[in-house]
Parts: structure tokens; sequence; C-alpha cells
């Protein structure tokens, strides 16, 4: 097992050297990080001494050489939009994402299970068939839609129709000045909630039709015709090996998440690393948008490396292949 | 196939623990412990915009109106106040000042004298002298990366010697010599700023303070929480304290607003804002101020195809229904007629406001103008020596309110026989690369003024125009060169005469109506709206706008 580990952790590096490359080369083509200095009434002596400072008169790949190397150090720049120092942006950003993540992903993850496991082994019933349309809608609903009809109808509406003094529900970042356990789990509800119904619509409907194939199978009927309890046929035999392809859904989802929350940071007003790549995409902020995208290609692969991983671990059958 | 028990157990479990998040959290609540604002302990919350990239203000990071607006104000100190009276906007000295600020003219140099209030203090008990004002002034006219130097690198020194009293001497005449030391800047503290680097020490904020609030936190994407400065010489703050909510989502900010979780909000005139009010809002005050220092307006590039003939912009402007367009984006805040010179509302003494008048929809004055300079329409558009009357117009791409204009401007220019394209593209790129380079047509785009002095001439003066001689770094984007309209500009910018300023202003906007340089459209109006809750917001000011008295807001 572990030299599978290591095989695998050895293969993603060539891939995020290539994407950081790509993504370097990218934002070097697409933004010029002198711009802003265009309008300075010294522009011409202001915008050579930057290009001399980022090193802009060099070849690509010679750039790209000198990039890697401070991104390896922990110098991934200054913000030119902030003057901040773009590891701590980054990491402010990825923090405030990874809560919003860690607690949807959570309950999604129970939820999605239970829902599938449940339609499956209750197929066609009204539950079922419920659960269907609802994930129908799930998936329907756009994020931006969704959270701002659950800010009227479940912060706003109660605040008014009831004469609450606040909303029972906060919808303006993640906490507030005062601070504290409740006020952080009032803040938390809405972007989380927002967040798990698209997920949740996704994920059931994987593990209902997962299951529902695992459950059809020779081996199962083996089991069950060799008197295994039911209860240990469907979570030892059956869910076990439904999860594998749920898993490496959601490593991917996971992955793709820490960079794709924009709307939803952007309604909440969480500062995130969405509404980050949002606000430096609008400011042409080229080192922090590079560090940025290399960041979140990093998450993606890392992803990646653990579905291949959890696949390996629940079918031993992978890592010997 | 039923379900065993134990899987609906686990089944509700799931869908149970979704659930308590939703419902026992809030019941958990203890509104006086965690509340975002306590609304009987004077704490006043305000949802902001835009985040300042930064709080250094004079460093070109530091550009955006909500830094004004959220933290700089507050914090420091200024030699002017704008405020109004009799029906206009004018300068009056600040508290900072002991004595209005004297203009003379020493050796043949124009000399500003500045008397400072022998109580005003930093927030550390320091005093504020003449020291500050020549640290402030060596630090925009010599620092790096500065947002914009006018005027001080006009100041060929300034004396100290009196701490109480700083002279500010000028190397060339400025007539704009109030905005200096003044909003856009303030005054440095020198004492606490020399011999450090100044970006550092403020780019995040900063603790000290010379007006009315301190900088308690700035938590970066959250918030901005502004406290009493004790040490402030002038009327105290009424509230015990301030915080400025970032909230970049529109809609959101009206919800925070009519949730509670903001007490005012002061959103750009976009058409969700503006449906917003039309709609209602409950236990709210609003105002609408259209006296603003804002001039929304189609700039077209004088030395482009087809823009470079003087006819054809005159056609353009007499082929749009300018009243229309303002009618269509503010009409349910009661703007209904477009602005009829480029210099905005703030301004109006120094501006003949009805120089564009003449310019509306007028189809048979498009045609005359067009074949008069040997136009001739085919297929619907008219064409010249075999090219079209097409052209694309440029501006911010997601500005809801531009694209709504730009497709009205589009309907009417191609009944006009003008083919339009739209183009829009990030504001980074427009303002730093497309515009200055000239490589436009047609752009739509706002000029803000943050002082009471025209200044024209930087926008259109021909030696403006970007190229090797101001290395290519003039703002004359437009490309605007009329012999005639320099002197004028010019003289707007350098005579301290003030009668001389408003009659070379006026005549400078006759010139610029008359060839049709760029089409003013609309004021921008400046929309604030605060709870009821919330006692001493009067009105909006066009430089510091709802926040003007900040200090005097409180929780009733």
């Amino acid at each position: 097992m572990l030299s599978y580990v290591g095989r695998r952790v050895l293969y993603s590096i060539p891939v995020i050297l290539v994407a950081s490359f790509l993504t370097f080369a990218f934002v070097r083509a697409t933004f010029d990080p002198t711009a802003k200095l265009r309008q300075s009434r010294t522009a011409a002596s202001a915008i050579r001494e930057e290009r001399q400072h980022l090193g802009l008169n060099e070849p690509l790949v010679e750039q790209y050489g000198t990039w890697l190397g401070r991104f390896v150090r922990g110098d991934w720049g200054t913000s030119e939009r902030t003057h901040e120092a773009v590891s701590a942006q980054i990491g402010r950003a990825l923090w405030n994402t990874t809560q919003l993540i860690v607690w949807s992903v959570l309950l999604s993850a129970m939820a999605a299970v239970a829902i599938g496991v449940y339609s499956a082994l209750r197929q066609y019933s009204v539950l079922d068939y419920t659960f269907t349309g609802l994930s129908f809608l799930g998936l329907a609903l756009p994020a931006f839609w969704f959270g701002l009809i659950a800010i009227e109808f479940l912060a706003v509406g109660p605040k008014q129709w009831f004469h609450l003094s606040q909303p029972p529900l906060f919808f303006v970042g993640l906490h507030s000045t005062s601070g504290g356990v409740v006020d952080y789990l009032r803040h938390l509800v809405l972007p989380v909630l927002t967040l798990t119904v698209g997920i949740v619509a996704g994920w059931s409907r994987f593990q209902r039709a997962s299951m529902l194939d695992i459950m059809s199978s020779d081996y199962i009927r083996t089991a069950r015709a060799k008197g295994v309890p039911r209860r240990r046929v469907v979570l030892r035999h059956g869910l076990r090996n439904a999860l594998v392809p749920l898993v490496t859904v959601m490593a991917l989802d996971i992955g793709a998440l820490f960079g794709g929350l924009i709307i939803t940071e952007k309604i909440f007003s969480v500062p995130g690393m969405g509404k980050l790549f949002f606000d430096s995409l609008l400011a042409g902020d080229a080192t922090t948008l590079t560090a940025w995208l290399v960041v979140t290609a990093a998450f993606i692969v890392a992803f990646n490396l653990l579905a291949d991983l959890a696949y390996s671990w629940l079918d031993p059958r992978v890592r010997v292949a | 196939m039923n379900a065993p028990r134990w899987l609906r157990g686990a089944v509700a479990v799931a869908l149970g623990g979704v659930c308590a998040s939703l419902v026992v959290t809030p019941s958990l609540a203890d509104p006086g412990r965690s509340a975002p604002r306590a609304s009987t302990g004077g704490q006043i919350v305000i949802g902001a915009e835009q985040e300042p990239d930064c709080a250094d203000w004079i460093d070109a990071c530091a550009g955006e109106s909500w830094g004004l607006w959220t933290m700089q104000e507050e914090t420091m100190p200024r030699v002017f106040d704008v405020v109004r009276r009799d029906g206009r906007w004018v300068y009056s000295p600040s508290i900072l000042m002991a004595a209005s600020p004297s203009l003379s003219t020493v050796n043949g140099a124009q000399v500003v004298t500045y008397q400072i209030n022998p109580q005003a203090v930093w927030s550390d008990g320091v005093p504020i002298t003449s020291a500050d004002f020549a640290y402030t002034w060596d630090q925009v006219a010599h620092g790096a990366d500065i947002f914009d130097r006018t005027g001080y690198d006009q100041i060929a020194s300034v004396n100290d010697t009196d701490p109480h009293t700083a002279v500010v001497t000028f190397s060339t005449p400025f007539a704009g010599w109030h905005q200096l030391f003044g909003a856009d800047y303030g005054v440095f503290p020198s004492h606490i700023l020399a011999g450090h680097d100044r970006d550092d020490a403020m780019k995040d904020g900063y603790s000290w303070s010379g007006g009315p609030f301190k900088i308690q936190a700035w938590d970066k994407g959250i918030d901005v929480i502004l406290v009493p400065n004790p040490r402030y010489w002038g009327p105290k703050p009424r509230s015990s304290s301030v915080t400025f909510k970032f909230l970049t989502d529109t809609a959101a900010e009206f919800q925070a607003f009519q949730g509670g979780e903001v007490d005012a909000i002061y959103p750009a005139p976009e058409p969700e804002a503006v449906d917003a009010v039309k709609a209602g809002l409950t236990d709210a005050d609003s105002v609408v101020n259209t006296d603003t220092g804002n001039i929304e307006a189609l700039w077209m590039n004088n030395a482009a195809f087809p823009f470079d003939s003087v006819a054809v912009r005159q056609a353009v402007a007499y082929a749009i229904d300018r009243n229309a367009i303002v009618r269509l984006l503010f009409g349910s805040l009661g703007v209904t007629t477009a602005t009829n010179s480029l210099n905005p509302p703030i301004l109006a003494p120094y501006s003949d406001q009805q120089a564009f008048a003449g310019y509306h929809l007028d189809l048979a004055k498009v045609t005359q103008l067009m074949t008069s300079d040997g136009w001739q329409k085919s297929g619907g558009i008219w064409q010249k020596g075999g090219r079209p009357a097409a052209f694309s117009i440029q501006s911010t791409a997601g500005d809801k309110r531009r694209e709504l204009t730009e497709q009205v401007l589009q309907a009417q220019l191609h009944q006009a026989g003008f083919a339009v394209t739209i183009q829009n593209t990030d504001a980074n790129t427009l303002f730093g690369t497309v515009l200055p380079a000239g490589t436009f047509q047609m752009g739509l785009y706002a000029e803000v003024v943050t002082d009471l002095d025209p200044g024209l001439c930087t926008v259109l003066c021909s030696q403006n125009i970007p190229g090797p001689a101001n290395g290519n770094s003039g703002e004359n984007w437009t490309r605007t060169s009329i012999p005639t309209l320099d002197p004028l500009l010019e003289t707007v910018d350098t005579n301290t005469n003030d009668a001389a300023r408003v009659n070379a202003s006026k005549a400078a906007d006759r010139i610029i109506a008359a060839q049709q340089v760029t089409l003013p459209l609309d004021p921008l109006p400046n929309l604030a709206i605060w709870s009821k809750r919330i006692h001493g917001v009067d009105g909006d000011n066009p430089v510091y706008a709802m926040f003007w008295n900040l200090s005097q807001w409180q929780v009733h």
C-alpha cells in the first residue's frame, strides 16, 4: 500500500508542475501587472521599474523558474491590488472557504448516502419518488437563486413576520463583531444549506444508482442465500462497494469546490477563495491570480490522489493492478 | 423490499442533522450576547458595497471612494470640509484650522498659509503641526507609486518653522489649492510615519487617528470597525462603534438592510437598487442626491473613425434621446433630465449647465449633418467612401446599468443609421490599457470629482493626449485637440482669481459642446438609505457621502 501511495504522489508532482506552468503562462499572456501604473503621471518610469522588479523582461521560461523557486519557498509575491502578501490573502480566503466546505460536505455525505441507500433498497416507493423529485429540483436550482430565496424565507421574512429585533439566521459573513459559537452557527446555516442542497442532489443520485447496481449483483444474492444477515449484506457487502464510485465523485467535487464557490461566497459576503478570485480578476491582480490558480489546481490534484487512495482502500484490486 | 428499522433510523438521523442546523441553532441564540449589533448600545452597522484595497491613502492601491467613506474621512484630519451654503457646495475651514487658510503672493510665487488649531492632536496626544503638512507634501510629491500628485508636485516648499503655521509656497500657480491636504489625502502624522515605510505601516489599517474615530479592526473581506477617538478635540461621536460590513452583492445588500443586519446602505444607483427603492423599503428613510460630483458620459475618440469628424459627433448627439435614457435609469428616483455640461452639478458655478441642451433627439438634423459631411445611407446605415458609420461602445463589463444604457443607445443609434456593437471589458483593462492606448471609438464611463475645483484640462487639453511627451501617461483619452480650448482650461487650472476661472470654464464648456467632444448623459445620483432607528443622518454630501457627519449618528 505504501509503495502505491508513494507512486501516486510522485505521479502528481509533474501534473502540478505542468498545471503551474500553463497557469503562469496564461496569466502572463492575459494580464499586465503594470496596467494600473499607466494612469500614474510618472507612468513610463514606474512601469519600467516595475517590469524590472517583476522580471517581466526575461524570457517566459526564466520568469517561470524564478517564480516557481520563490513559490516553493513560500514567497508567493505581493498583491498588486492590496499590496498584501499573496500567501496571507490566500491563507485567509482558504480558511473561510474550508469552513463552508467541511460543514457542507459532512452534512451532504451523511444525507446523500442515507437517501441513496434508502432509495435503492426501497426502489419506486413513495419516498424514493419524493427523493428523486427533490434531487432533480436541487440540481435545477441555481445557487444564487436558492441562496437569495433562503435569505428571504429563513432570515428576512421571519424577522418581519414575527417582528424580531434581528433575523433568526444571519447572512453576512461568517461571524459578527461580538462573535461566539452560536453567532458562528447562525451565520453558517444559510451558506452551508445553499451548498448542501446542490451537493446532496447530485451525490444521492450517484449513491442510489451505485447501490442498485451492487444489490443486484451475484455475490449479494449468494451472500443472502448463504444466510448472511440482511444488515451485514447491506453494510458490509453492498454499501462498501457502492461507495467506490461515490468516493471518486466526492473527491473530485470537493477539490473543485475550493475554487468554485464564487456565487455562494458573493451572496453571503464570505471572503473565501471564490470571492478572492473574483476581486483579483476584476482588478487584474496577476500575482494573486497566478498563485490562486496554482493552489486550486493543487487541491484538485490532491483530491484526485485522495480519490485514488480511497478507491484502492475500498477495492484492493485497484492497487494490485 | 422493506427497509429495515436501522436504515430508516439512519435516514431519519441524517435528515434530522440537516434540519437541526436550521431549526435548533437559531433557537439557541442569545440576541444580547451574539448580536451583530446591539441596537441599545449605540453600535451602528453600515453596509459597504466595496472593500478598500488598502488604507495607504496616497498610494496607487487606494483610489476607491469606499476607502474615503469607511476609514479615511473618519481618521485623517483635513483642512477643508465641503458644506452646503446658500444652495451651493463650498469649502469651509475644518476643525483642524484655527483660521481660514489664506492665499497670497510672495515674490511672485503663490503662497498658502495654514493656521493650525492648537487644540488639534493625534490620538496619542501629540499635537498636529506644520511638520505633518511638510511630511504629507514630501510623501505625495516624492514618494513611489503615488495615486495622484496633482498640485503637490507644484509645491516648492513647506515651511514648518512655526509648528502652528504651515506656509506652502508653490513653484507654479495652482488654482485648485483648496483640495490639497483635503478630502483625497488629508494630513499624515510625521512623528509616527517619518523614517518608516509609510505604505507598510498604513496599507492594512492603522491605530492612530486625527479624526473623530479610530480604526479598531479591519477584518479583511468582512468588516472594518471604528471606535471613538478619545482625544478628538471636536464633537465626540455619539455611537460607541461603527462597523462597515462589506456587502458586494447588491441584492444581498438590500436583503441585509431589510433583515436588519445593517442600519444603513449607500448603494450605487444600479437598476437593482433603483427597483428596490421603487418597491418600497419598510422602516427606512432615504435621500436621492443629484447634486453630485459625477458625470456619466459618452466619451468619443476624436482621433478615431468615425468620430474624427465633428459632424459625425454632432449627428450622434442628435441621434440619442438622452432624457429617455435618464428616465429609464433613474425615473423612479425622480431624476428625469440629462446633464448638459461636462462639469458635474457640484461645479455648477463654474460651468454652463445648458451647454449641451441643444442636443436632443432630432433625426432630421442627423440627416442634414451626415449628408453635408459626405455620407449616404445604404441599407439603413450611413456610408462614406465605402466605410459604414459603424463603431463599438466600450464600458465596464458586468455593470448592469451601463449594459442597459448601451442596449438603448444601440437601438436609438441604429434607428438613426449608425451600426453599434457593444464591446465591454473589465475596468482594469478599460482604464489601464484600452483608453490610454486609444484603441476605442466610444467609451461609456463616469468622471468623478472629489473636490470643488473644475479641472477638465487633465482630460481635454491637447498636451495631455497620451504620447512620448508625457510618458504616455496623459489622461486625454478622447484625443481632444482644440487650439481655442487649451488656454481656457489652463486658465481654469492656474488662475487663482475665481471670477477669471468661472468665465474661462463657462467659455470652455460652450466650445466643448459646439465641437461635441463628448456627450454628457446623467449626474449618476447618489442614493442613501438608512433605518429609522438611526438618528442624526443629515442627507448626502457629494464628497463625503452620507457619512460626512457619521460621528453624530446614533441608535434611537
